[in-house]
């Protein structure tokens, strides 16, 4: 007999997720995470405040920064409205070679990474599922569009997606609430865009910031005070405390447990089944076994790959999951160091500036490589942008009375961009274990991932593309920058545990089973065969509500 | 849920009244400095300083928002030694500037005065003055002002909870503008 009827290892956005799915569908269902709890509302110690009521006016000391958040720094943890959101890369650290930085940034609390998300949301399209059968990099994805478009509806309509149905067959629509609305400098930029570069499309970031309310679910639409990192009491927008984790209580089928590190998995080799979920009370360092007939690894997507590759028979060095001899490997980022800007010359526009501090910007939707090969691009696959129009306030020099009412000026209206790369599944960017073991005994992650050419070329093609793009528009000092590419900056680490048809080829199957365990379920990044260019979390909230849906099935018939 | 209570209770959560918050704040690290780090005229030198570079005009200036202590604290607790030693080095070089031109401390001779120092001290011409001390001293000054109460209510608008998004707000070249 187990414990539970299923284990959800992580509390994040796909943990969330399939914390709700499972325990709605009738399941009794743990779900754990390795950091502190967070309860919605209580636990933002930062909301609402204003600047003078931040620890250092909002900046960690350096010294402080270096010595704790060494690797979350480029998350944003230096933040003080938000440092408290963050891993501490001190007391739970990581291993690469000092040649190839890998950028690693945690949360470390109930809730994950959906409380400090970027919220952006957009669908992926039949072209980037095909692009490794296309140009034969990594493992063939064996899911479609259409596999999974039904999952995208069901997970919008309840997390809450403002956006604009635009039309875009390499960004298709789904269940939009209206979108936050642009601002005169980015409608003016979009005007002249699309006149004179017919396929470039300026649109609303599509973001999972509410612009209408959901009282069912006892969230409200954002008021536009940009500060979600914080957590936000309204619940305007998604996370595991506004939106899956209450529902998963009301079902009363939920178990959570924090504090609790998941350091492997138990393994049955002659029924290919996951007996048991190994973990460490991080307060006290008691050990102990949970059980459950199927578990949902959902740790985030390095540490997904983590545990499963730390699930080693006794006496052996290989996981229990690795027969493809692919756990670990085709390890991946976007890459976004590219940076577009320029002024928009138009006088007509002086007497506008912003009332509102909007949680989301605009976006242009990926333009190369979208039918079939462009002559003239020495990559393959493709790159977004995401940016923001805007005064800054003016910037006079001196000091005295002349420099304080310069101030109450606005500088003039600007917008900038910032480039969104896909990077290739290479075989050989691995996370592997190493012999140096952390706090709780736990061998430490050890990267060795770096972006190719492919990344770079596309890297610089966005920055000449970005360009040309806001000078025919018409704006003025336009302006670029390259800042160094390193892996996981943007925070959209992905792969180790692909998704493929063959057995051999793939960790994962269709519906994120393990080849090597078919009631473990890996709906988290770490099942991603490629990357796209858009950013990922809507795709783990689709296949984490679509493998749930098929577990519980499975379940219900016996067949698991 | 009531949306309405939520945002009545938010008005009162975000609103003025934060006086007990704030005074349990003061004790955290980040709010006043650890252990004091001024001389008293240190503290005269560094008050006279920022009330030059954001002077109370129809609204208060540097001194009045706590600018000084600020700076005290950030001194303190957030510098590096070596920035910190240059702060206070340059400091004591307008001390001495002061007392050589006008036999007086800094804080005791004129605006007019101060700001003919401060203008040579911008234009880099006083000798032994750490590169760019001036503009550094300007930055924190600037931060710590519009980071203030004082500054974010008073000299420009505070929004603690805009509840709408206007991308096309009528705007008035030199009218108070939002706070962050």
């Amino acid at each position: 007999m187990s414990d539970f009827d299923a284990i959800v290892i992580g509390s994040g956005i796909s943990g969330g997720w399939a914390a709700k799915e499972l325990t709605e569908k009738g399941l009794k269902v743990l779900m754990l995470d390795r950091g502190r709890m967070v309860e919605h509302r209580k636990d933002y110690p930062t909301e609402g405040k204003g600047p003078w009521e931040l620890a250092y006016r909002g900046n960690l000391p350096p010294a402080e920064v270096e010595r704790d958040y060494s690797n979350a720094k480029w998350g944003g943890a230096g933040s003080t409205d938000r440092t408290h959101f963050f891993n501490n890369d001190r007391l739970n650290p990581y291993d690469y070679e000092a040649s190839k930085p890998f950028r690693w940034v945690r949360p470390d609390q109930v809730g994950g990474k959906s409380l400090i998300w970027g919220r952006v949301s957009l669908r992926w399209s039949q072209l980037s599922f095909d692009a490794n059968k296309v140009d034969g990099h990594g493992s063939p994805w064996p899911i479609g569009y259409d596999d999974i478009a039904p999952w995208y509806s069901y997970v919008e309509s309840f997390a809450g997606i403002a956006g604009a149905r635009d039309g875009l067959p390499q960004l298709p629509d789904g269940e939009f609430q209206p979108p936050h609305p642009m601002n005169a400098g980015e409608l003016w930029v979009k005007a002249r865009l699309e006149a004179a570069m017919p396929g470039r499309h300026l649109i609303n970031t599509r973001v999972a910031n509410m612009t209408q309310d959901k009282p069912e679910q006892g969230r409200f639409r954002c008021q536009e005070r940009n500060q979600c990192a914080r957590g936000c009491s309204f619940g305007a927008y998604f996370s595991t405390q506004s939106s899956t984790l209450p529902a998963a209580r009301k079902t009363n089928n939920l178990t959570l447990l924090s504090d609790h590190l998941v350091t492997g998995l138990d393994y049955d080799r002659r029924h290919k089944r996951v007996t048991g979920v190994r973990t460490i009370d991080t307060n006290t360092q008691e050990a102990r076994v949970y059980t459950s007939r199927i578990v949902f690894l959902c740790a985030s997507a390095m540490s997904s790959v983590h545990i499963l590759l730390n699930s080693r028979a006794e006496g052996g060095d290989r996981s229990v999951f690795d027969s493809s001899g692919l756990l670990g490997k085709y390890i991946m980022d976007h890459s976004m160091r590219t940076t577009v800007y320029g002024v928009i010359p138009d006088p007509a526009l002086d007497g506008l500036a912003t009332y509102g501090r909007r949680p989301t910007g605009v976006y242009i939707p990926r333009f190369r490589n979208l039918d079939g090969q462009d002559a003239d691009a020495d990559f393959v696959r493709g790159y977004g942008f995401q940016g923001e129009g805007g005064r800054r306030n003016a910037e006079p020099a001196g000091f005295g009375k002349a420099m304080k009412e310069g101030l109450r000026n606005h500088g003039p209206w600007q917008i900038g961009f910032n480039a969104f790369a896909e990077c290739l599944p290479y075989k050989d960017n691995v996370l592997t274990l190493s012999s140096k073991t952390d706090r709780f005994g736990m061998p430490l992650l050890v990267f060795d991932v770096t972006f190719r050419d492919n990344e770079a070329r596309m890297m610089n093609d966005a920055q000449r593309q970005g360009e040309a793009m806001l000078k025919a528009a018409g704006l003025v000092n336009v302006g670029s920058h390259q800042d160094e590419h390193v892996p996981g900056d943007a925070i959209h680490e992905m792969g180790g545990a692909c998704m493929g048809a063959d057995p051999r080829a793939s960790v994962v199957n269709k519906w994120n089973q393990a080849h090597d365990a078919p009631n473990l379920f890996v709906t988290d990044g770490a099942c991603m065969a490629s990357t796209n260019c858009v950013n990922p979390s809507l795709t783990y909230m689709a296949l984490t509500a679509r493998a749930a849906d098929r577990a519980v099935k499975l379940v219900k018939t016996n067949a698991l | 849920m009531d949306r309405r209570d939520l945002l009545a209770g938010a008005g009162a959560f975000f609103g003025v009244s934060l006086a007990l918050p704030l005074a349990r704040a003061l004790a955290a690290p980040g709010f006043a400095a650890s252990q004091p780090l001024f001389t008293q005229d240190q503290q005269a030198l560094v008050a006279a300083v920022s009330d030059r570079i954001v002077p109370a005009t129809d609204t208060p200036g540097a001194v009045a928002a706590g600018v000084p202590q600020f700076i005290e604290m950030m001194l303190a607790d957030w510098y590096a030694a070596v920035d910190r030693n240059d702060f206070l080095s340059g400091f004591a070089t307008l001390e001495a500037v002061a007392r050589g031109r006008h036999d007086r401390a800094f804080a005791a001779i004129t605006p007019a005065q101060q700001d003919v120092i401060l203008t040579d001290a911008m234009a880099n011409t006083l000798p032994a003055l750490p590169p760019r001390f001036f503009e550094h001293v300007r930055q924190i000054v600037l931060l710590g002002y519009y980071t203030s109460e004082t500054g974010c209510r008073q000299e420009r608008i505070y929004l603690p909870l805009p509840g709408r998004y206007d991308g096309a707000y009528p705007y008035a070249t030199g009218t108070k503008v939002f706070s962050s």
